[in-house]
């Protein structure tokens, strides 16, 4: 007969722990319940016994550690404010160094910009050429207005050529009279002449240099 | 007449640009076009609808809108933002105030015309006063803010204003809205469906809203749709669908008993307000017309008193009189289509037979080819030289080239901008050619209207748009101002010609409602003026060794005056007397080039579009009766009748259209060509037209 030894490893701490509170306080905890709870059932226990036998017997003298609800959860809160800590200080370093940054851009705007006075000319000045042979334009305006206009025309053209436009081109509007006719012609522009444009130079060139050279060899 | 070989040049290779909008100008009875490339020309209407002023294009100026204000005042606006008045007088623009709402899409003038609405693109509608010397902002309407289930704030496409002046219409995209101009407040909203019984993805554009008397809008979207709204309630009253593209143009009848409407096919309706039955005073508003007169979009549709006129994409501009409007029958109610430019865009040297084309942005030089072969009348003979293309000078910076000219010679080239005149000194060696700019020329120069080199080339007349006429001396490479003749008594009229005699002693302007004037070059004074005439001219010659000067005018007289005489020959005399045949008088294309033969004093040469004629001094004159148009009659006809039905005005139909037709010596003639199809393969894409069978 198998004597079935008492299973160390169940171990009674977590049972307490249930019977005291019934609830778990933490990841932590319940984590460590999870793995005890997950302890296969012994009922195929015969021959993993035997291991466990020999196993034990080198390590398993003693009980194993006390371990109270009370003092899991205090060490839970611990490292949860640990971690907490090291975020706020983390995001308190950030927004130094944003600041830091920030205020080195501003310093180094400022000393790229020329001096106030200059600025003060300028923009008084820029009113006051309205008759001399030039024009002084702002590039940002003018940049926008193109980009404005350029977007208009790009709308323009979208909605009268775009997408949805029921649009042919000129030589197949014009060729639809030819189609009708009693006798069929061709297309207005039936001719391609914009093809192999470098096949017939080069095929040019070769025949005015077979020329030459048959005119030579005639002589 | 003598036998000619004629060079057929059919590589100018012109194409106008597209007409963009149209405005009508009812008390001087003139029409404004503006096209693509920013260009503005002002066509007389009482003047045989000819060109008498143009403002050259730019390329940042794209006009969206053109409309006259009181006092015969011309304002574009584009989408470059900027709202521009055009000085009709000294020619050139007056002022460019920007309007601060982005592009410009629509404008309109009130109907006491001191107003000027606009409408832009971020969906606000600003108004403006129009002050004696410019234009003020006054206040802006209210902008619509966007909702989530309708995007309202959309650019605003088209403005209408009530004839009372106390709403306006706006139309915009998927809908269009009322305001009251007092308050600027929008009083109503409608919605446009965006398919006429269906469900379209594409947003619904209305391209044009117009406003009647009786509280009635207008409205034509891009769905190709006709709706009529009643602005007091704000509801739907009437739907035509007509076509199945956009209909992009409308303009009611100063009576409002008619409108007209353009659509992307190329067709043009007429719509009238027509009792329902014979007797009863309702009245409904029935699609009575349709015209097919374009290819391509109709973008722009105007409504004079007695015609219907429309430009779109195809560039052609036609003028369709309605003939229950006209009064008597005869050829002013024929339909009129202007496609070829009222002006000379080519000139020619003769020595060495060059031909110089001025476009838009560049000019081309072309050298014409040769042929030693010889036929009869009638033969096509073979190059043995082609044509060559010498030279593709281009234009630096955005605006257009006003005019160009060539000497005869061919070693200078001059053509002038806005802001800015270039000379340009050639050197031919062997076959190759060099370039060289005159630089530093003068201020004045700029802007000039006309250009002409004289016939030995070494003086350069520049007709500036302030009315002044320089002389400059050119020696070697380098110029010098000789003289400048200020504008003359009588007001100062833009499209001047020039024209030099051959011996260089005479010079002939044009450009002034005083008459021509002609100025001694030697004794730099004026000798005389031509009295005036009360329509413009539209070509001018010296005629070598007599000095008479021949001036054509736009309806279609032709004058000869004798230069050293100061009066008119006894031969224009005669001319005027009889008065010219009733089919000459009928032609619908202007002389834009008179040149003469230098062994024949007795014949000049002159062409319009769609024919050349030589006039022969020594022959009899035709009268009505006669057959005009009279190609040589068979040979075996007996010289007696021959005799009997020459007369002088001999017209040849053969090349046509023609841009250009010179002499270039005593047996060689050059025509430039353009056939309207090949203008036509260079248009954007048209409609597709679906045909049974295809």
């Amino acid at each position: 007969m198998v004597q079935l030894r008492p299973r160390a490893s169940r171990a009674p701490a977590s049972a307490e722990a249930m019977v005291d509170e019934g609830q778990l306080a933490s990841e932590e905890e319940e984590a460590e319940h999870g793995l005890l709870l997950g302890q296969p059932s012994s009922g195929a226990a015969a021959e993993p016994l035997e291991e466990d036998e020999e196993g034990d017997d080198e390590f398993d003298d003693e009980a194993p550690e006390e371990l109270t609800f009370a003092s899991a959860q205090a060490e839970a809160r611990e490292e949860e404010r640990r971690v907490r800590e090291t975020v706020r200080r983390d995001k308190t370093l950030l927004k130094e160094k944003r600041k830091r940054r920030e205020e080195l851009f501003i310093e180094q705007k400022k000393r790229k910009l020329l001096p106030d006075t200059i600025l003060e000319k300028l923009t008084t000045a820029s009113q006051t050429n309205q008759n001399k042979s030039y024009l002084a334009v702002r590039l940002k305006d003018q940049d926008l207005r193109d980009s404005r206009q350029q977007a208009a025309q790009a709308f323009i053209h979208n909605s009268l050529y775009g997408p949805g436009t029921n649009r042919t081109t000129v030589n197949k509007f014009l060729s639809l009279a030819n189609k009708r006719l009693p006798v069929k012609r061709a297309a207005v522009q039936f001719l391609n002449n914009a093809w192999g444009i470098q096949k017939k130079q080069n095929a040019k060139r070769f025949k005015r240099r077979w020329m030459v050279r048959k005119m030579k060899t005639k002589k | 007449m003598g036998e000619f070989k004629v060079h057929r040049v059919r590589f100018f290779n012109y194409v106008p640009s597209g007409i963009r909008c149209v405005a009508y100008n009812n008390q001087s009875n003139r029409l404004a076009v503006s096209r693509t490339d920013g260009t503005v020309e002002i066509y007389n209407l009482s003047a045989n609808y000819f060109q008498e002023k143009f403002f050259p294009g730019h390329e940042s100026r794209a006009t969206e809108a053109l409309c006259w204000a009181e006092g015969q005042r011309l304002f574009s606006a584009g989408l470059n933002g900027e709202i521009m008045e055009y000085d009709l007088q000294a020619l050139n623009i007056k002022y460019a105030m920007d309007a601060f709402g982005g592009p410009i899409w629509s404008m309109a003038a009130s109907p006491s015309g001191s107003q000027l609405l606009v409408g832009c693109e971020d969906g606000s509608v600003k108004l403006f006063q129009i002050t004696p010397d410019k234009i003020q902002f006054e206040r802006n309407f209210d902008r619509q803010k966007s909702k989530r289930h309708f995007s309202w704030g959309g650019r605003i496409l088209s403005l209408s204003w009530h004839p009372s002046g106390t709403h306006i219409a706006a139309g915009s995209i998927d809908y269009i809205s009322v305001f009251d101009v007092k308050s600027g407040s929008a009083v109503h909203k409608m919605i446009v469906d965006r398919q006429y019984m269906g469900v379209s993805k594409r947003k619904c554009i209305v391209w044009g809203v117009a406003f009647l008397s009786d509280g009635t809008i207008i409205s034509v979207d891009s769905a190709g749709k006709v709706q009529f709204w009643d602005s007091a309630t704000g509801t739907l009253v009437k739907s035509h669908l007509i076509a199945n593209a956009d209909v992009q143009s409308i303009a009611v009848a100063d009576q409002e008993d008619s409108f007209v409407v353009g659509t992307a096919e190329g067709t043009v309706f007429h719509f009238q307000l027509v009792p329902v039955t014979s007797n009863s005073s309702e009245k409904q508003w029935v699609r009575t017309k349709p015209f097919q007169h374009h290819t391509h979009d109709v973008r722009t549709v105007a409504h004079s008193p007695t015609a219907l006129i429309s430009g779109g994409t195809d560039t052609h501009l036609v003028f369709r009189p309605l003939m229950e409007k006209v009064e008597v029958k005869n050829y002013d109610a024929a339909l009129r289509k202007i496609t070829f430019p009222h002006r000379c865009l080519i000139s020619c040297s003769k020595k060495r037979q060059l031909l110089l084309f001025q476009f838009a942005h560049h000019l081309e030089l072309w050298r014409l080819g040769s042929t030693v072969a010889t036929g009869k009348n009638g033969d096509t003979l073979p190059l043995s030289k082609n044509a060559d293309h010498l030279l593709h000078l281009k234009t630096k910076g955005p605006e257009n080239i006003i005019c160009s000219c060539i000497s005869p010679c061919g070693s200078w080239i001059a053509y002038s901008t806005v802001s800015r005149f270039f000379l340009y000194r050639l050197n031919y060696e062997h076959d190759n050619i060099s370039l060289k700019r005159v630089s530093k020329m003068p201020a004045f120069l700029r802007s000039a209207l006309q250009i002409l080199f004289s016939e030995d080339s070494t003086k350069l007349f520049v007709a500036s748009n302030q009315g002044a006429l320089h002389i400059v001396q050119l020696s070697g490479g380098s110029f010098k101002h000789l003289h400048a003749f200020q504008p003359q008594s009588g007001t100062v009229e833009a499209m001047c010609l020039l024209a030099v005699s051959p011996d260089g002693n005479w010079l002939a302007a044009s450009g002034t409602s005083a008459g021509v004037h002609v100025y001694n070059v030697k004794q730099l004074k004026l000798h005389c003026t031509v009295p005036a005439y009360n329509f413009p001219v539209t070509a001018m010659a010296i005629a070598p060794n007599t000095n008479n000067l021949v001036i054509a005018h736009s309806d279609q007289q032709v004058f000869e005056y004798s230069i050293p005489d100061k009066q008119y020959t006894d031969w224009s005399r005669t001319v005027q007397k009889q008065g010219f045949h009733h089919l000459w008088l009928q032609r619908d294309t202007p002389i834009t080039h008179i040149s003469f033969h230098p062994k024949r004093p007795m014949h000049i040469l002159l062409h319009d579009a769609y024919m050349f004629c030589i006039i022969d001094k020594s022959l009899p004159l035709p009268n009505d009766k006669t057959l005009l148009y009279n190609p040589f009659p068979p040979t075996n006809e007996s010289d007696v009748i021959r005799r009997r039905t020459a007369h002088a005005f001999k017209i040849s139909k053969i090349y046509k259209p023609l841009l250009f037709m010179d002499l270039l010596d005593e047996r060689t003639l050059v025509a430039v060509e353009r056939p309207l199809d090949d203008i036509i393969a260079q248009l954007p894409p048209p409609i597709k037209k679906k045909k049974f069978g295809t």
